[in-house]
């Protein structure tokens, strides 16, 4: 049981964060120019159920304080206040704070004091917009009289004003035949108690022609003045219980019990609604309540059908005054119409999926054991089986990536709400264009990728884009604008930021780096190599620092956190006219295309995209003495001597081999005795032991069961540059010391 | 660590002898508990890990996950084990406080496995034994012989192998020996 109930709860917890996330967009939509009826309800939706499954955990933090965001917005439904831009902004805050609260339960700790007074807070300023009930002519369509209408004495939320017992009765088809009479009971109930009104309803009865006269096709909507307790009153009904079927409800009841009336009887709801408003068990207005809510119900069940909304059926509402059942009635039809429309999800165990991840890789090893034996016994049938099925191997292990595949636009979209909140603080204004939403990538990626972004995003705001006036003055529209987009490139993602702002000034750029010996004097250095300085530890041009960015301590990680997801990044820009950032990142973490190489007795594999073209080192006659370059139709190439490196020992063959590799547009030679060639990777990490490896990416395992080891090119160069400038650099000193 | 190792021991476990695998490093005889150890294969297809301190000699495939092994000679600052016919990797499973961890020892030959009642357990020497005193859980008599049972969360500490693996690659081409001798 404990568990079902954790099962639930962090059910609510990732449902509560979608449903936040949605509210958060629509508040972002609001003022847009869309349709703000939708938005609100959305809003007001997403409000509700948080409130109504925070409820079913007793979570009541949560509860009491939705509760006041929940009433205001049920006025702002019911146009009695707008949704103005301050309203709309009071509203991000209170969806923070709901998120925050619902993170606490996340983390399974209680709501501590700092938290519930931000609450209390928040709910304060909410209450402002509860008092005075201002009305603001927004439709401008009021019937007369209709604000007026005040609310009569409430016994809880969600119940009904009628203080009279409703009783529903549907005479089952055999009733008569079985002798009893349904008049006999309404005489019996008239014995204590007063039937105040009663309807017919008549619907299930058939054309003349059909009618059985022996079947009673007739039933009862009655409302009951007693003060009989409910036991007698349903005793009433003892003998026809079994051939009837009979609903009660006591006075001053949950709306959400006629709610499941109208679900249940056969009738169609609106003409069983006007027979409750004729006998006045329910009010217009709860009416439209009831039968609103089931419309949400079956809306939220077309959307969410793998995951039904917690708790929704359970939830009980404040009172509605001014809905429209018409408006209601469309709203359904259209949720049916985009039913067809939509996609099925299943929600997956992200640990369920790397499982399979691996279970893939691991056939992808062993396929490749198959086919190296198949070869090896030259059976022609057997080569061609195990080809045949390394292909197969290959297709699953596409379908099995895909799976973990996410769209970046929940990424993107997050950054509208960053954006506006920036461009509210440095008053400046700042239109957000995104694009290529649909783009998918790995999951891993996408959830590592949200930080380095949001750095550059923040310092395209801050710094790229000038303030309106600034703008103006050169001549530029003065909104600024800055654009979020991604694409498929040659199997990388790229994610490119671009802003329309000042640009990087590169003077200013080389005079800082300058200062800092980032760069000599008179280093001929191209744009790109200028720009590219900004990715340097402890970089920043900005004058003045501001609590946004400037300290200089970001783009040097988020070149860093980048290069950790295997991805590079690098910027252009052109002063006057803007700057974009160009994030380029793998596909996947978990398999990449590797080329296999042979230094001494081991076997090591280099990302294959990394790989430009594979030579012949020329023999020892031909190069330069002790150099470690060549020359490479004209150009420099500098090698590194895997087997000096690594220290192998033994001899290396006569003939040896260089991979070119290239890095963020620096080649390099790798001297290696063998070329195997192309071999799919599956990645393996190296573990805690290695956590400090340099040089080395990860390991793999080969068909033959041999483990590999996967270069880490950069890293391969990095460390051999650092142990010559070392080498050189002690060289000087002892050279300097015996002067 | 070693603490909270032996703490069930002083208590209810006390008078139940506990089973041990003794094998042989470099001539001397070892033990570890046998609830540590996973299991026993052959030495063969060690991949070398280059830019390493000796201790740690490679990485094997075990069953698909690539798992690495420690050389315990170079290890208590002796020289690199040569393998031979008899040579062998015993697989111990560490379950520390927050992760699991699964590590080869390499070892010149594993002989039986052995009850040692805690009677039979005595404190480790301050000094004598030639390896570092915190990896000896305590000395266990065998027919007479003293047998050390290792203590293998000190022994194969990831945080101590990736500081050596660290410092082993900031001086290049110069190997230390395992400062831990």
């Amino acid at each position: 049981m404990s568990t079902n109930m954790d099962d639930a709860l962090q059910t609510f917890i990732v449902e509560s964060r979608e449903l936040l996330q949605t509210m958060e967009a629509s508040l972002l939509e609001i003022g847009q120019g869309g349709d703000d009826t939708e938005n609100i309800n959305a809003i007001f939706r997403a409000a509700h159920t948080i409130k109504g499954s925070a409820g079913l955990f007793s979570l009541d933090p949560i509860v009491a304080f939705t509760h006041v965001a929940e009433s205001v917005l049920d006025r702002v439904r019911a146009q009695r206040i707008a949704m103005d831009p301050a309203l709309a902004r009071l509203f991000l805050d209170v969806c923070d704070q709901m998120g925050a609260l619902v993170e606490r339960v996340a983390s399974g700790l209680e709501v501590n004091g700092e938290l519930q007074a931000r609450s209390d807070e928040l709910a304060r300023q909410l209450s402002h917009h509860l008092e005075g009930t201002a009305v603001f002519p927004v439709a401008g369509d009021w019937p007369d009289g209709a604000p007026a209408q005040v609310a009569p004495p409430v016994f809880g939320p969600g119940c009904v004003t009628s203080g009279l017992w409703h009783i529903s009765l549907r005479g089952g088809p055999d009733l008569l035949r079985f002798g009893l009479d349904p008049l006999s009971i309404l005489r019996y109930l008239g014995t204590f108690g007063q039937i105040v009104s009663l309807e017919m309803v008549l619907a299930g009865i058939p054309r003349l022609n059909q009618l059985d006269p022996e079947t009673c096709y007739m039933g009862f909507e009655l409302s009951f003045a007693s003060k009989a307790d409910a036991q007698t009153i349903e005793d009433s009904f003892a003998f026809v219980r079994d051939d009837c079927t009979v609903r009660l409800i006591p006075p001053y009841g949950p709306i959400a019990d006629y709610r499941a009336l109208f679900a249940d009887m056969p009738e169609d709801s609106l003409l069983l609604g006007q027979m409750l408003l004729r006998c006045g068990s329910l009010t217009q207005a709860e009416l439209a309540q009831a039968l609103a809510t089931q419309e949400w119900l079956a809306e939220d069940e077309a959307g969410q059908a793998p995951a039904p909304r917690l708790g929704e059926v359970l939830v009980d509402q404040q009172l509605v005054e001014q809905p429209v059942i018409d408006a209601a009635l469309e709203r359904q039809q259209q949720v049916r119409q985009t039913k067809g429309a939509e996609v099925t999800l299943i929600r997956v165990d992200a640990a369920k999926l790397d499982q399979l991840i691996n279970l893939v890789g691991e056939l992808i090893i062993a396929g490749a054991g198959a086919q190296l034996a198949a070869r090896r016994f030259k059976a022609p049938a057997l080569v061609e089986a195990t080809g045949v099925l390394s292909r197969l191997v290959e297709d699953v292990r596409d379908s099995a990536l895909t799976l973990r595949m996410v769209q970046i636009g929940a990424t993107f979209n997050r950054f509208r709400r960053v954006v506006r909140d920036v461009a509210i603080e440095l008053d400046k204004d700042i239109q957000l264009d995104i694009r290529g939403g649909e783009t998918e990538l790995d999951k891993t990626i996408v959830e590592k990728i949200g930080d380095p972004l949001t750095h550059i995003v923040r310092n395209a705001l801050d710094h790229g884009i000038e303030s309106a006036a600034d703008r103006v003055a050169r001549g530029k529209p003065a909104q600024g604008r800055l654009m979020l987009n991604a694409f498929h490139e040659s199997g990388s993602i790229v994610i490119e930021v671009s802003d329309d702002g000042g640009g990087l000034k590169k003077e200013r750029i080389l005079a800082k780096a300058m200062e800092r010996g980032l760069v000599a004097e008179g280093q001929g250095l191209s744009d790109k190599d200028i720009f590219n300085l900004v990715f340097e530890p402890g970089f920043s041009t900005a004058e003045q620092v501001s609590n946004l960015s400037g300290r200089g301590v970001g783009m040097d990680v988020v070149k860093r956190n980048i290069q950790a997801l295997r991805g590079t990044v690098d910027l252009e820009s052109s002063e006057g006219h803007g700057t974009t950032v160009r994030i380029r990142l793998p596909l996947t973490l978990a398999i990449i295309d590797g080329f296999l190489i042979g230094a001494g007795p081991s076997s090591y594999v280099v990302p294959l995209e990394q790989v430009v073209e594979c030579i012949e080192l020329p023999l020892a006659g031909q190069l330069a003495s002790g150099a470690n370059y060549l020359n490479l139709r004209g150009e420099v190439l500098p090698f590194i001597r895997l087997r000096d490196l690594f220290e192998i020992p033994g001899e290396p063959p006569r003939r040896e081999n260089v991979v070119v590799v290239q890095y963020a547009g620096e080649r390099a030679g790798l001297v290696v005795d063998q070329l195997f060639g192309e071999f799919q990777t599956v990645i393996k990490p190296l573990g805690k032991v290695f956590s400090h490896i340099r040089c080395i990416g990860g390991s793999t395992i080969l068909g033959s069961g041999e483990v590999a080891l996967i270069l880490d090119v950069p890293g391969l160069v990095r460390h051999v540059t650092a142990r010559e400038t070392g080498l050189s650099r002690s060289r000087q000193g002892s050279l300097a010391a015996t002067a | 660590m070693g603490e909270l190792i032996k703490a069930p021991e002083s208590g209810a476990g006390l008078t139940e002898p506990r089973q041990y695998l003794t094998f042989t490093i470099g001539g001397e005889m070892f033990a570890v508990e046998t609830l540590s150890v996973k299991e026993i294969i052959e030495y063969g297809q060690v991949t070398c890990i280059p830019m390493m301190p000796a201790s740690i000699r490679g990485v094997i495939n075990l069953r698909g996950s690539v798992v690495p092994v420690i050389d315990l000679k170079a290890r208590f600052g002796g020289r690199a084990t040569e393998a031979t016919r008899r040579t062998c990797i015993v697989i111990i499973e560490l379950d520390d406080d927050d992760d699991h961890q699964v590590v080869g020892i390499v070892v010149d030959t594993v002989s039986e496995v052995l009850e040692i009642p805690p009677a039979d357990i005595e404190a480790p020497p301050a000094f004598g034994a030639r390896i570092r005193a915190d990896f000896i859980r305590g000395m266990g008599k065998i027919e007479g012989r003293f047998v050390i049972l290792l203590d293998v969360h000190a022994v194969l500490s990831t945080d101590e192998l990736s500081l050596l693996s660290e410092m082993a690659q900031a001086v290049p081409s110069q190997h230390t020996p395992s400062p831990v001798a």
